[in-house]
């Protein structure tokens, strides 16, 4: 928090490296989430610009009560809505989140069904990766494997797991960034992780396979 | 046994996040933990959605377009300009 007011004090001062470092960590998010709302990357870019604008002008009155980046956030989501309302473009919660958030995330067949003396236990175990070596685990191929799980999931998943675990933003941050519940939250980084998870067993199979 | 008691396996699958964030109850963490103890089918996917997480966390993001970035810029050296 500390380093973050000292990166406020420099941005007020005009610092324009501090000022593009921001820019630089914040921008590919911001776009996208601003995507999520309007219609066209165009006005998307419209959008995180106005964003920026209106931050700027704001900075004299942050107080730090919440964090920089989700200050910065919810001003962008504000304008992001406004803007879709202008558009007429209304995105259903269930069109951003996923329409199945009340479903379990994992296939009923791999366990025992009701009546059976293992209901709701392992039937079926999803391929066992942790023998494999590192390099083979860990490798650029494998990070292409999650860049596209998380590119095939519904934005606000793939906003959650990418500001959670990439970005390593805090479950509160995430939360008030995107305007989502506490609940919502951790529902949709569940899903993520679990489709991501899903999506690494299949591509490590096929690596051990080889 | 005790697996049969508490989480069945299929539950437990849907509590594996809230509880490697440490975002369950210290009673929820204990149901997990006793059936954890037993059950060597939930302690492998959860090492697994752990190594999901640590992998994910390696990705790199995305850059700004530099034109996107140039126009940014701009309006801060407005900004700056305006502040006098």
């Amino acid at each position: 928090m500390n380093d973050e007011l000292a990166l406020v004090e420099r941005l007020r001062a005009g610092d324009e490296a501090a000022f593009a470092h921001l820019l630089d960590t914040l921008g590919p998010s911001m776009r996208r989430v601003a995507r999520m709302y309007v219609s066209t990357d165009a006005v998307a870019d419209e959008v995180v610009q106005e964003a920026w604008i209106g931050v700027l002008k704001g900075l004299d009155g942050f107080e730090g009560r919440a964090s920089l980046r989700t200050w910065i956030f919810r001003i962008l989501v504000n304008i992001a809505r406004t803007r879709g309302v202008k558009e007429a473009r209304s995105v259903p919660f269930a069109t951003l989140a996923g329409d199945d958030l009340d479903q379990p995330t994992w296939d009923p067949s791999a366990f025992g069904g009701p009546g059976e003396e293992w209901a709701g236990h392992w039937s079926t175990l999803p391929f066992d990766w942790r023998g494999l070596p590192e390099d083979r685990v860990g490798g650029a191929e494998t990070l292409r494997a999650i860049q596209e799980a998380i590119g095939r999931l519904p934005p606000m998943q793939a906003e959650v797991i990418r500001l959670r675990d990439v970005m390593g933003w805090t479950s509160e941050e995430v939360r008030n960034a995107l305007d989502l519940t506490d609940t919502n939250q951790r529902v949709l980084l569940h899903r993520a992780r679990a489709s991501v998870r899903r999506a690494l067993e299949d591509h490590l199979r096929s690596v051990s396979e080889a | 046994m005790s697996v049969t008691e508490g989480l069945t396996c299929r539950e437990l699958v849907e509590l594996m996040s809230a509880y490697l964030d440490g975002d369950l109850s210290p009673v929820e963490a204990g149901r997990v933990e006793v059936h954890l103890a037993d059950c060597d089918g939930c302690e492998m996917v959860l090492d697994e959605f752990r190594d999901t997480i640590r992998l994910t966390g390696m990705l790199s993001e995305e850059a700004v377009t530099p034109a996107q970035r140039d126009t940014l810029l701009g309006a801060f050296r407005d900004w700056k300009a305006g502040r006098g």
